[in-house]
């Protein structure tokens, strides 16, 4: 888990991963600082070489200089190209790190977040902001920390030629610096609005490739470009608005560290007027002053990159300040071995600012019945169902497993015992198996390859080029929509739950495989608690107890023997109106 | 006459030239701020030679520095101008080169499944990423622009002092073009593998939360995350080589200004010490040895840039259907939202002769298959899950392609059913319902010319009315990613809707109401019949096949029957008790139906 403190600072959580990389970090500190300190002995050198031409000295000593300059400067770079090796690859472990987290904690909010965000979106927050990130971290710990070296030798440096320049140049370097840090205040958020509409367009695009059939075939392809393109122009004009602050925040350090150079030659100026220095002394100066520069440069031509890091991690942070509303019992009370009893008691429910969808539910499941829900789309029952897995909490009342209201569950007690079929069954882009068993790869190939002849599939899977290693999913073997609602039943075999919700599970079969489906659901439902949401009676032919819902309300409950024959009952009316 | 392959230079010239009007200024701005370090250095020799001579001239000194900051503000300025102007330049083309694509995939003639990628993250990882890659190789022509006219220039004025010595200040930038060459190479693979290795990362995170409610539920969510842990692993080691690649490359430029330096107090010795080089001299050289390498660093990026722009060209090249670089950055016409298409001549009959097709990736397909529909009546194509409804429908509405067969319209061929089997001719709702992050009005008209009025009919007739009416902000209902917010069968009848809207000659539609209870299915399926529309039906239900007027039967591939019924003698064959489930009713509909009517 990541501690509440770290997720408020998305810096801090790259402090602390940065913190973990600290022996993979010392070979980068040792490069780095061989790559500082020798550049800072280059003008020193040109310095002496400089006075002593114009003294007149031997050449033999003007040649030595000479080639101790170049002999430095050779040194210097193999030391730079080793500090950037060394803390590119712990820039990538962090950041690879930080995005296996931000994608646990993405993934462990509730589904009420995963409706708002499209997997498009997701890709943005889980691998482009981090990888803005990256970016940055890796050229902040070899250019922004040699820069601040740098700046901090040379400072030193000038200081020992004479104070008051020292003093004066360490003005230029904090004003450059103030100027800076105001400037980005001001520039962040507008990096924070283009990166948003950046995400929205490209999650919108996601969403329409996904969609790509349809809008061919409904000959809505144009329209779709017209709206890319509208979204375009917002990301271009949130874009202008940002780089015109960023570019204002370049310009300007800029003219602050020509200045600083300026007047330190003024002052070098004076001070050999008065006899006080040499010529050699002013060139070292002038180089010195170069030298801060050039850091300084660097980070103001890596500010845009800031910048964008800085919206980066904001919106890290905003997505790691999500809180689910699902929390986990600190002590959970287990569930008993053997069957659960199911029960709502006075459930109401309500998404997030919307009207109620249940209001004062109560149902009983005694252990090892099946209830069958039916009503009209829209009347509740897919919720009910999320209810029962504790994908939402309700509103009001509580959903009791076997007497434990679902909030005492542990997690992973309730992901073993409650499992569903839900009504759009996602395939993974990875093989049967695991599509099967949910990349679980302890399962043995014989449960696997059980759970499939349970649903029926094993002609089918015998048929597969590659048996269990057959690829599945976007980029694998195409499967029509029923044999993707049969790999899911085999889901559910294989993870023999004490509750199964089956939410429209057999409603994209056709009627040979429905009724093998219809066995091998009797099978699975014997001896455990069942849910099962259908929209269709049929599905309901096995089961003991029948609910009808309207509007969210339970209005009639009881066994199906009895519902089926009361003349009055309105099960007995759906029968009967639902056959033509 | 051979023609030379559409590479990435062809592609560069064709981005300038699409924008030229914003790429000039915006490029001379930031040319301007490459060149202007001619004039500092000039500034420095007049200042070093003032205060260094026998008779030196402070004061003069002093005023030069005063140029220097006037300078060095005209630098900034020119580089804020380029800034602020570029994103209109950068973005615009990005829009026009992804547009194009978007409607290659979404328009133009052939199946769009045989282009995109494999998961619609990645197809967006390629949007994103190949067109940034391309166009970054234009943006840098600029860069290399300015610095041409930096070096010229400053040769020039160096010669004028002494040509030896800037001839020695030429050699290390032969080694800094020759190290870049050979490590370009090297640049471009581990960029390459970078990019894949980048492109399954984005790819493998869509996966993880198009199916997060299948892991939340399984509680699978630590096992699927070690997946991207893998994923993760194999992209740093690609990320961290190219990385180093590039450095290599930087370390060389930078290295060729020092050694200039080096060289020139090695060389300049003598002559300094007998007065025939300045210190104002040096101060020149060394200041223009720095920004001398600009060119060969430009150069080389160029060429790393290159490499990158080949690569992502030929994968952006893949979203045309015939897979041509040149569609990739060719001329389009601007978006027409005008009307709605004149519908032509109206629906008497379709005909399929001897379709056969594959789904790609698998062998599995139809094969052979003749299909007719005949003006208002329901044809319905049925068959056990895998017998090939689906890929039947897709392969005539040109979404998967034929390997043979031919389809006519009223007795005319259609040459290509992907473009001509669209509305007002025909409109399709597919077996998963696919809507939009956007309003329910917006998902259903999805720029059909129809006003409220029509979406609201489209709607009724698609028996959404009830739901819509529960729906606090009506047809302004936003429905979240991937219509999220909605029930599964609320999402089949709004694609419906989306195809009725279109009020097309013929209608397709696959399984679409797999998720309805009973009494909706059973309405949708009878307003339909009722609307006297021609439809063509992928379905299993007994609710759509009491009201065929002709039945399909596949069986693996092939046509295993094919008869038109009267309506009531199939009533009659699916009549059963209600008691008894329809489960089983569906099943003696497919007995009592199939082989009745054997075609042999």
């Amino acid at each position: 888990m990541i501690p509440a403190r770290l997720r408020r600072s998305p810096w801090l959580l790259v402090a602390a991963q940065l913190g973990a990389e600290r022996w993979r970090l010392l070979p980068a500190g040792a490069a780095l600082l061989l790559g500082t300190a020798l550049p800072l002995a280059g003008p020193q050198l040109v310095a002496r070489f400089v006075d002593e031409a114009v003294a007149r000295a031997p050449l033999e000593a003007l040649l030595a200089l000479g080639a101790a300059y170049l002999a430095v400067a050779l040194a210097g770079q193999v030391a730079a190209v080793a500090a950037a090796y060394t803390a590119g690859g712990a820039a990538w472990r962090v950041t690879n790190r930080l995005r296996e987290r931000v994608a646990a904690h993405a993934i462990g909010l509730d589904m009420a977040y995963h409706g708002r965000h499209t997997p498009g979106e997701m890709i943005e927050r889980v691998d482009g902001d981090l990888l803005g990130l990256t970016q940055f971290i890796s050229s902040f710990v070899v250019q922004g920390l040699s820069s601040l070296m740098l700046l901090a030798g040379t400072l030193v440096l000038v200081w020992r030629v004479d104070p008051r320049l020292g003093g004066a140049l360490s003005v230029v370097v904090a004003a450059g610096a103030v100027t800076l840090a105001v400037a980005q205040r001001r520039v962040v958020p507008h990096a924070v609005v283009y990166r948003e509409e950046t995400a929205q367009m490209y999650g919108a695009v996601e969403e329409r490739l996904a969609g790509a059939e349809e809008i061919r075939a409904n000959g809505a392809g144009r329209h779709v470009v017209a709206r890319f393109l509208e979204a375009a122009r917002r990301v271009t004009r949130a874009e202008t608005r940002w780089q015109v602050r960023g570019g204002a925040v370049l310009a300007g350090a800029n003219l602050v560290f020509a200045l600083g150079t300026a007047a330190l030659l003024a002052a070098g100026i004076l001070l050999r007027q008065a006899g006080a220095i040499t010529v050699g002394t002013i060139v070292l100066l002038f180089q010195y002053a170069q030298m801060v520069r050039a850091p300084v440069e660097q980070i103001v031509g890596q500010a845009k990159q800031l910048h964008e890091a800085g919206a980066s991690a904001a919106r890290v942070a905003g997505m790691l300040g999500e809180r689910p509303e699902i929390v986990w019992p600190r002590s959970p009370v287990p569930l008993p071995a053997g069957p659960v009893s199911l029960r709502f008691e006075d459930v109401t429910f309500a998404y997030a600012g919307d009207p109620p969808v249940l209001r004062r539910v109560r149902l009983e499941l005694a252990a090892g019945r099946s209830l069958g829900i039916v009503g009209r789309t829209g009347s509740g029952k897919t919720t009910l169902a999320r209810l029962a897995l504790r994908l939402y909490d309700p509103t009001e009342g509580a959903v009791r497993l076997a007497g434990v209201d679902l909030r005492d569950v542990g997690r992973d007690d309730l992901t073993r015992r409650v499992r569903m079929v839900s009504q759009d069954v996602h395939l993974f882009a990875a093989s049967l198996r695991d599509n099967v068993t949910l990349f679980d790869g302890e399962v043995p190939d014989e449960a696997v390859e059980g759970a499939l002849a349970s649903v029926g599939l094993r002609r089918w899977r015998d048929a597969l080029p590659d048996g269990l290693d057959t690829p599945l999913g976007a980029g694998g073997t195409g499967l029509s929509a029923g044999e993707a609602q049969l790999v899911a039943l085999a889901r559910v075999f294989l993870a023999d739950p004490a509750l199964v919700v089956l939410d429209e599970a057999s409603s994209r079969l056709d009627p040979a495989t429905e009724e093998a489906v219809r066995a091998a659901t009797e099978r699975l439902l014997a001896g455990r608690t069942a849910i099962v949401i259908a929209h269709r009676l049929a599905t309901l032919g096995g089961v003991d107890d029948v609910a009808v819902m309207e509007a969210g309300r339970v209005v009639e409950h009881g066994p199906r023997a009895e519902l089926t024959d009361g003349r009055a009952s309105r099960f007995a009316g759906l029968l009967a109106a639902g056959v033509p | 006459m051979r023609e030379r392959p559409f590479g990435a230079w062809r592609a560069g010239a064709a981005i300038a030239a699409h924008r030229a009007r914003r790429y000039l200024p915006s490029g001379l701005a930031w040319a301007a701020g490459h060149a202007m370090p001619l004039f500092t250095g000039l500034l420095l020799k007049a200042i070093f030679d003032r205060v260094s001579g026998d008779q030196p001239a402070y004061a003069t000194g002093l005023g030069l520095l005063a140029v220097l900051v006037a300078v060095e503000a005209g630098r900034g300025g020119a580089i804020w101008v380029g800034i602020a102007v570029w994103p209109a330049w950068w973005q615009s083309i990005g829009a026009w080169i992804r547009s194009g694509l978007l409607e290659s995939v979404l328009c133009d003639p052939g199946p769009p499944v045989t282009r995109l990628p494999s998961t619609p993250g990645e197809a967006v990882g390629r949007l994103r990423d190949d067109v940034e890659d391309l166009i970054r190789f234009v943006d840098i022509w600029v860069d290399i622009a300015g610095a041409a006219v930096f070096t010229a220039a400053a040769l020039v004025v160096m010669a004028r002092i002494s040509v030896p010595l800037t001839a020695v200040a030429l050699l290390p930038l032969a080694g800094v073009l020759i190290g870049t060459r050979a490590l370009s190479r090297t640049i471009r693979r581990s960029h390459e593998r970078m990019r894949e290795r980048g492109s399954s990362v984005t790819g493998l995170i869509a996966d993880l939360f198009a199916g997060v409610l299948a892991l939340k539920t399984a509680g699978a969510e630590a096992r699927a995350l070690a997946r991207l842990e893998a994923g993760n692993a194999a992209r740093r080691h690609a990320a961290v080589r190219a990385q180093l690649a590039v450095n290599l490359m930087q370390s060389f430029s930078g290295a060729s200004a020092q050694v200039t330096t080096g060289l020139l107090l090695l060389l300049a010795a003598g002559a300094m010490r007998q007065g025939g080089f300045s210190v104002g001299d040096l101060a020149l050289f060394t200041s223009y040895a720095a920004t001398l390498t600009n060119l060969p660093r430009w150069l080389g990026r160029t060429l790393g840039a290159h490499r990158e722009a080949g690569v992502a060209l030929g994968r952006l090249a893949r979203f045309d259907a015939d897979r041509r670089p040149e569609a990739v950055v060719a001329r389009r016409r601007p978006v027409p939202t005008g009307p709605a298409p004149a519908p032509g001549e109206r629906l008497r009959r379709l005909e399929v002769r001897g379709l056969t097709a594959r789904h790609p990736g698998s062998g599995a397909g139809v094969f052979d298959v003749d299909l007719t529909v005949e003006a208002g009546a329901l044809t319905v194509v049925t068959g056990v899950v895998g017998s090939g409804k689906t890929t039947l429908i897709r392969a005539l509405l040109g979404l998967l392609p034929a390997e043979s067969g031919s389809i006519r319209w009223n007795g005319a061929p259609v040459a290509d059913p992907g473009a001509f089997l669209v509305p007002p001719r025909v409109a399709y709702a597919g077996q998963v319902a696919r809507l939009f992050s956007a309003t329910l009005a917006e998902n259903v008209a999805l720029g059909w010319p129809a006003g409220e009025a029509d979406v609201l009919a489209a709607l009724r007739a698609a028996q959404l009315a009830e739901d819509l009416a529960e729906m606090p902000a009506g047809l302004a209902t936003v429905i979240g990613s991937r219509g999220s917010r909605l029930s599964g069968g609320q999402l089949q009848r709004a694609a419906v809707a989306r195809a009725l809207v279109r009020v097309p000659d013929l209608l397709v539609l696959d399984d679409v109401s797999s998720a309805l209870d009973q009494a909706t299915e059973e309405r949708l399926w009878r307003a339909l019949a009722a609307s006297g529309l021609t439809c063509l039906v992928a379905s299993h239900r007994p609710a759509a096949l009491e009201r065929a007027g002709r039945v399909v039967v596949l069986d693996r591939g092939r046509v295993v029957s094919d008869q038109s019924l009267p309506v009531a003698s199939l009533q009659a064959a699916t009549a059963v008790s209600p008691s008894a489930g329809s489960g089983s009713r569906a099943s003696s509909t497919e007995r009592e139906v199939g082989p009745a009517n054997e075609r042999a």
